[in-house]
């Protein structure tokens, strides 16, 4: 191989790689906080398809390399210690693109460990490869770096190659999971009571896919198992998901000598991870895009003109003017109001400078009436006063939801609760949603382990906010294990297939 | 530049990043609203992201707000009221807690009143055009046509004006004489009978103290 043959190798591999740094950590502070420092460096935005595409064409870079290494190899002069770094750095850079693709293909939380000390390798590499040349080599560096006399052929080589990556990444986003919904007789029929035992499940084709990256989830993962059934109306899903624990507490309000208390780890900051009821989410659109359909913008301000975030995370927001649907249930809030909440991902709204909370995208439907509110009349991480105190009755064990018929308005002179009582933080002025919100019926039942959780919903509902449910539609789902805002996640579709 | 100076260099551009990566962010300061300014039932104005808040202070028309709550007390947004200022109107044909019978618009005036809220003793009924300036692009799908951050619990319904005498539309042809309400689902102004059990919204001119006390807190023109 000639030294320009070998510089455009290696400038080209130079960029993406940068790209691949600059755009993963950006992706890992989702799930790590101790990466947050790194933010101000970092791009926002929907970056997963740049992190996606980078990993593409590093790949075809790799493999051209190889090819071309193993026909007619390049022999520089490197010393001992460049040898032992630039092996240090091809092992770093062959496990990355192995993991990476592992990720895609069956992604698991042990995989995206890997992954990230591969591209901390990488950066260490590039520090000791880079800054040595720097510093021994000075501004001749660029002379090394960028092949001159083969510009033309440079420019040949990066576009082709970067088109091909689009080619690869095109392949790749189009190789959706495949949901097929067995067709179900206007005969029959099924309870949604959160168990799934009518013999017509029995004749669905289950999809199973491991969603990654929650908090509190074993090693972060819950493998997720979808079935789906429908008659000429409606689409019942039955979704059964790994959870280790049944959380059911939400927020509750503890006496202490200061007064009631807001029990909290990252409610300030809307990221709360201990006190939070468990949750599944189901996204639904009429495209099938990377990173949830490009409604997922990382950092915390990835919006043009928007707040920025309190957790650093990111927002969820549709940048193309179109809804995509968002099914959220709630252990807790919905789950005995047999719904789940009819939420949609639409434009980024806009801000309501009262608000200290700032959603972009992500909106609840309207309602009609019908509503749980939080049980204090202000939120302050030091003291709250209730709204409602639970009228006493001989029950031992406390509802964690406040109806409104069992309980009574709060004075102080009522409030006879002693230090360390709980309070639920969940008061129902009724018990259910009315309107565009109710859309989706829901329950859910944990047991040993598992949360298994009936839905249906109308195929048409006539609501802006919806999205109609029939075949080419894609899915996404998400499970939360006591936490706010911290879920699981997948990067490849589901597309539904009706097979009536 | 020779190589120690290059070496010494790099060091300390990696060095200064990491310095500036792990210093304290600076804090978040609230966004002051172009119109509405939060105040305290003690006439304390506080920044747009704390709270609770009793009132509204509005730099437009030089009035405070009435702010609706969710606590059972005289000011819950549930309750609603019949049209009545003592001498014209039905009273007692709304739904509220704190009074024996029911509700009308007077009581809730009467009431506040009492209370002095947020330092003032002279509450009324708005203005048909008043009300109608707090017409807004909901905050989101379904809410009513106001800014809800600053006026929670306001309901998609009609809110009393203290315009009265008003013909009724033929639907109610046989109730003679109505008041005008203000609507936050639909945005319209209508005439409704006084024995309609309608939302009200109470407004005030600002007492001295407050002026005093939001011309300290930031420089405000009170025209």
């Amino acid at each position: 191989m000639r030294r320009s043959s070998f510089a455009i190798f290696h400038l080209m591999a130079v960029v993406v790689i940068l790209f691949g740094l600059i755009t993963g950590p950006r992706l890992a502070i989702i799930n790590h906080d101790f990466l947050a420092f790194l933010s101000p460096l970092l791009p926002q935005g929907a970056i997963l398809s740049t992190h996606v595409l980078s990993g593409c064409v590093l790949t075809l870079i790799a493999i051209a390399f190889a090819f071309v290494s193993l026909r007619n190899p390049f022999y520089g002069t490197p010393s001992k210690f460049d040898k032992l770094i630039n092996w240090f750095g091809y092992i770093s850079i062959i496990l990355a693109i192995i993991t990476g693709w592992l990720l895609w293909l069956s992604p698991q939380s042990l995989g995206l460990i890997v992954h990230g000390i591969c591209a901390a390798a990488i950066m260490v590499y590039l520090l000791l490869h880079g800054v040595k040349h720097i510093v021994y080599k000075g501004k001749r560096v660029l002379s090394v770096l960028i092949p001159r006399n083969a510009l033309v052929l440079l420019s040949c080589c990066v576009a082709l190659v970067y088109c091909s990556g689009l080619g690869v990444q095109y392949f790749m986003l189009t190789q959706h999971l495949r949901l097929e919904i067995a067709p179900l007789s206007e005969h029959s029929f099924l309870e949604i009571d959160g168990l799934g035992d009518e013999p017509e499940w029995s004749r669905a084709k289950p999809v199973t896919l491991t969603t990654f990256g929650g908090a509190n989830f074993t090693d972060g993962s819950s493998e997720v198992e979808i079935k789906a059934l429908s008659n000429h109306s409606e689409t019942f899903f039955l979704i059964r998901w790994q959870d280790p624990t049944q959380s059911l507490s939400h927020l509750p309000l503890e006496k202490t000598a200061a007064g009631w208390q807001v029990q909290e780890d990252g409610f300030y900051r809307f990221d709360e991870r201990t006190y939070y009821e468990d949750k599944f989410a189901i996204m639904l659109s009429t495209t099938c895009e990377l990173g949830g359909d490009g409604t997922v913008h990382y950092g915390d301000t990835p919006l043009n003109d928007k707040p920025q975030n309190w957790h650093g995370k990111g927002y969820h927001a549709s940048t193309d003017g179109r809804v995509r649907d968002l099914w959220h249930w709630k252990a807790l809030r919905t789950n005995d109001m047999y719904l789940a909440d009819d939420n949609f991902v639409g434009a980024a709204k806009k801000v309501a400078l009262g608000e200290r909370r700032y959603t972009a995208g992500y909106q609840a439907d309207g309602k009609e009436s019908g509503a749980y509110v939080m049980n204090w009349r202000w939120y302050s991480p030091d003291t709250v006063t209730p709204k409602r105190l639970p009228i006493p009755t001989a029950e031992e064990t406390p509802n964690k939801v406040l109806d409104w018929f069992s309980s009574t308005v709060y004075t102080p002179q009522s409030d006879s609760a002693k230090i360390g009582e709980q309070l639920p933080s969940v008061l129902y002025r009724s018990n259910r949603f009315e309107g565009d919100r109710a859309d989706v019926r829901a329950r859910g039942r944990w047991q040993d382990g598992y949360w298994t959780l009936e839905l249906v919903r109308k195929h048409q509902t006539n609501s802006a906010l919806d999205v109609d449910l029939q075949s080419g539609v894609c899915m996404w789902v998400s499970a939360f294990d006591h936490a706010q805002i911290a879920h699981t996640r997948h990067h490849r579709a589901i597309q539904l297939r009706y097979m009536l | 530049m020779n190589i120690t100076s290059r070496f010494i260099l790099t060091l300390i551009i990696v060095g200064m990043t990491f310095a500036c990566l792990w210093g304290e962010p600076p804090k978040r300061k609230a966004p002051a609203h172009s119109r509405f300014i939060k105040v305290t039932s003690d006439m304390q104005p506080l920044s747009a992201w704390q709270g609770p808040w009793h009132c509204v202070y509005d730099k437009k028309l030089n009035l405070i707000w009435e702010v609706k709550r969710d606590d059972e007390s005289i000011h819950d947004g549930y309750w609603s009221y019949s049209w009545y200022d003592g001498n014209t109107g039905i009273a007692d044909q709304g739904d509220c807690y704190f009074e024996a019978s029911r509700c009308d618009s007077q009581d809730l005036i009467r009431n506040t009143n009492r209370a002095a809220l947020c330092g003032s003793t002279m509450w009324r009924l708005p203005t048909p055009a008043e009300l109608r300036s707090l017409i807004q692009t909901p905050n989101s799908p379904g809410s009513p046509h106001i800014a809800s951050d600053f006026f929670p619990h306001i309901k998609n319904g009609d809110y009393w004006s203290n315009a009265a005498d008003a013909q009724l539309p033929r639907a109610f042809r046989g109730k003679k004489r109505g008041a005008v309400a203000v609507n936050f689902h639909t945005k319209e102004s209508l005439s409704l009978p006084y024995d309609n059990a309608a939302f009200v919204m109470l407004v005030a001119t600002p007492p001295i103290q407050l002026s005093t006390a939001l011309s300290g807190n930031e420089p405000i023109t009170l025209n």
